[in-house]
C-alpha cells in the first residue's frame, strides 16, 4: 500500500514539473494563433486557435526567412569545423602522450573559464583588420573556436576510453597513424560526436553575445538578432513577436526532438567514463 | 613517394595543431591583446594611452560597477546551487524506469534548447505588468487586478531572473546527472539494500560518492555560466528599474559601445578573476573529495 501512495506521489510530481517546463511554449502558442485584436484583460483564451495570420504577417516583415539560412548556415559550418579539429585534438591528447600535446591541451581549458566578453574587444578590431563583420566565414571561425575546449575534452575522453588494439590492426596492415585516425577510429566516435553537435550546435545557433558585434547589417542577422529587433521594433505587437519566436524557435525543437535519443547515450560517453 | 610517406607517418605528431591554431588566433591573440587594453585609455577610435592600473583603481571608485559586482554574484548564489540541487533531484526522479521516461526528459529539456534571450521575452510577456499573462490569468478568475509589478521591484526582479534561469536550464544539469546515475553499478545499490539501507542511506553513501565527477562538471559550468549572466537579464529588466538588476556582462558591453573600451576590457577582466576564485576553490574541494573517497 506504502509503495502505491510514493508511485502516485512521484507521479504527481513528475506530471507537475513537465507541465511547468511546457508553460511558456503553451502560453507562446495561445498567442501566435490568436488573432491580434483579441485583448486578453478581456477575454481570456485557454486553447489556441486556428489562425495563421499571424505567422504570415511576422514571416513578411521580420525577416526571419533570412535569419534562418544565416542561422543555418553558421551553425552547420562552425560545428563541422569544430568537429574535425577537435576529434583530431582530442586523440592527440589521448593517444599521444607528450609534453606540448599536454600543454596546449591545459591552455585551452583554462580558457574556458574565460567570459568571452574580455575578447569582444580585440577580437572587434583582429575583425576589422581581416575583414570579417558582416560575414559569414568570420562568424564561423570565431564560433568554432570558442567551443573548442569543450569539444575536445569530451573527444579526449572517449578516445582514451577506446581500447587501442583497434588502430594498431590497422597500422599493421600498412595504414598510416592518421589514415588509421579517420578511416577506423573516426567511426567509432559517433556517441560523443552526436553530443558534440548537439551541445555545439545549440550554442551557436543560440549565439547573441558575440553575433551582436559581428553581425550589425541586417542581411546578415541569426534568428537571436532578428527576433531581439523584432522585439524592439514591434514590443507592443505580442502576437506578432509570439508568431515569430514560434518560427524561430522551431528549428531547434524539431533537431533536438529528432536527435534526442543520442543526446544521452552521448553525454554519458564523453562526460562520466571520461 | 617516399618522403610523402614518411611525412604521412610522422603527421599524427601534430594532429593537435589545427585546433590550436585556430584557437591562437581567434581566443588567445585578442585576450592577451585585451589584457593590454586593459592598461589604456583606449576609447575605440583615437590612439590609445598607456594609464597603467588606472582603470582598476577607477572600477573600485564606480559605484554602478560595485552595484553590479553585487547583483552578479547574487545572482549567482541564487542561480547555480538552486540548478544543481534541482538538477539532482529532478535526475533521482526520472532515473527509474517508467512508461513515457524519454519523452519526459526530453520535455524538461526543452527549455534548455532555446535561446536564453528569446525565453526571457517569452517570460516577460507573462510577468509583465497590467497585460501579461498570469494578470490577465488573475484577473478574469478573480475579477480583481492585481496590482503588482514583479520586474518593477529591484529586489524582487533579481529573483524572478534567477528562478526563470534555474527554470530554463535545470534540464541541462539533470542531463548531466542522469548519466551519472546511470553509470553506478546496479550491484552498489543491492548490496546496500541487502545491508538494510533506507532509501535516503543510500543516496548519501551510495550514489553521492560515485557522483563526483557529474558533480564536478555541473558546479563548475553553473558558476561559469551565472557569473557572465546576460541575455535572460536583457530581455527580462534590461539592467532595471534603474541599474538595479544589471549584470558585470552588461556594463562591459554598455560601456564597450559607450568608448571607454580600454576601461570595459578592464572590467572583463575583473569578472574573470571573480569566476575564478570560486571555480578554483570547488575544483579543488572536489578533487579532495574524489581522492578521500
Amino acid at each position: 500500500m506504502k509503495q502505491y501512495v510514493y508511485r502516485f506521489i512521484r507521479l504527481i510530481i513528475i506530471i507537475t514539473i513537465s507541465l511547468l517546463a511546457l508553460f511558456p511554449f503553451y502560453v507562446l502558442a495561445i498567442l501566435a494563433f490568436t488573432p491580434s485584436s483579441v485583448n486578453f484583460s478581456e477575454k481570456l483564451i485557454l486553447l489556441p486557435n486556428l489562425y495563421f495570420d499571424n505567422f504570415i504577417e511576422a514571416w513578411k516583415i521580420s525577416n526571419i526567412g533570412q535569419a534562418i539560412a544565416n542561422s543555418l548556415i553558421i551553425t552547420v559550418g562552425a560545428v563541422t569545423i569544430n568537429v574535425v579539429l577537435s576529434s583530431m585534438a582530442g586523440y592527440a591528447v589521448a593517444r599521444v602522450k607528450n609534453k606540448t600535446n599536454k600543454i596546449m591541451f591545459l591552455i585551452m581549458l583554462g580558457c574556458m573559464m574565460i567570459p568571452g566578453i574580455i575578447n569582444t574587444v580585440p577580437l572587434y578590431t583582429l575583425m576589422i583588420a581581416i575583414g570579417g563583420i558582416n560575414t559569414h566565414w568570420a562568424m564561423i571561425l570565431v564560433l568554432a573556436t570558442n567551443s573548442l575546449p569543450f569539444s575536445i575534452f569530451l573527444y579526449s575522453g572517449f578516445i582514451g576510453g577506446i581500447p587501442k588494439t583497434i588502430e594498431e590492426a590497422a597500422i599493421i596492415d600498412g595504414c598510416s597513424r592518421i589514415g588509421a585516425f579517420f578511416r577506423v577510429v573516426f567511426p567509432l566516435l559517433k556517441p560523443v560526436t552526436s553530443a558534440v553537435v548537439i551541445i555545439n550546435g545549440l550554442s551557436i545557433w543560440n549565439n547573441y553575445a558575440q553575433a551582436v558585434f559581428f553581425l550589425q547589417k541586417q542581411s546578415m542577422k541569426t534568428i537571436p538578432l532578428a527576433i531581439s529587433m523584432f522585439f524592439q521594433q514591434y514590443g507592443a505587437k505580442w502576437h506578432l513577436m509570439a508568431a515569430a519566436s514560434m518560427i524561430g524557435l522551431a528549428p531547434a525543437v524539431f533537431t533536438f526532438i529528432i536527435f534526442q535519443k543520442y543526446f544521452i547515450k552521448g553525454i554519458t560517453a564523453g562526460s562520466v567514463k571520461g | 613517394m617516399e618522403l610523402k610517406n614518411k611525412i604521412i607517418s610522422k603527421l599524427h605528431n601534430f594532429m593537435i595543431l589545427p585546433a590550436f591554431l585556430l584557437f591562437s588566433i581567434f581566443f588567445i591573440y585578442p585576450l592577451l591583446k585585451g589584457i593590454g587594453l586593459s592598461l589604456t585609455d583606449y576609447d575605440g577610435m583615437t590612439k590609445a594611452n598607456f594609464v597603467g592600473f588606472d582603470n582598476f583603481i577607477e572600477f573600485f571608485k564606480d559605484h554602478r560597477a560595485m552595484n553590479d559586482v553585487k547583483t552578479t554574484i547574487l545572482f549567482a548564489l541564487g542561480s547555480a546551487p538552486l540548478l544543481n540541487i534541482f538538477g539532482f533531484l529532478y535526475a533521482l526522479l526520472l532515473d527509474r524506469k517508467f512508461v513515457g521516461k524519454s519523452i519526459i526528459r526530453t520535455i524538461i529539456y526543452l527549455p534548455a534548447v532555446i535561446s536564453p534571450l528569446i525565453m526571457g521575452y517569452i517570460w516577460y510577456f507573462i510577468l509583465q505588468p497590467k497585460r501579461g499573462f498570469i494578470y490577465s490569468l488573475i484577473e478574469s478568475v478573480s475579477g480583481n487586478a492585481l496590482d503588482f509589478n514583479w520586474l518593477g521591484n529591484s529586489s524582487m526582479a533579481i529573483w524572478v531572473i534567477v528562478i526563470v534561469n534555474v527554470w530554463q536550464f535545470v534540464g541541462m544539469t539533470m542531463v548531466i546527472y542522469l548519466a551519472g546515475l546511470q553509470a553506478i553499478p546496479e550491484e552498489l545499490h543491492e548490496a546496500g539494500m541487502i545491508d538494510g539501507a533506507s532509501y535516503l542511506q543510500r543516496i548519501r553513501y551510495i550514489t553521492l560518492p560515485m557522483m563526483i565527477q557529474p558533480i564536478k562538471i555541473n558546479v563548475i559550468t553553473n558558476i561559469i555560466g551565472s557569473l557572465a549572466v546576460f541575455e535572460i537579464i536583457i530581455a527580462l529588466t534590461d539592467g532595471g528599474p534603474g541599474y538595479s538588476t544589471e549584470s558585470l556582462s552588461i556594463y562591459i558591453m554598455r560601456k564597450c559601445y559607450g568608448s571607454f573600451t580600454g576601461y570595459s576590457t578592464a572590467v572583463a577582466i575583473v569578472l574573470f578573476f571573480i569566476v575564478l576564485i570560486p571555480v578554483y576553490i570547488s575544483f579543488k574541494y572536489l578533487n579532495k573529495k574524489n581522492v578521500e573517497m
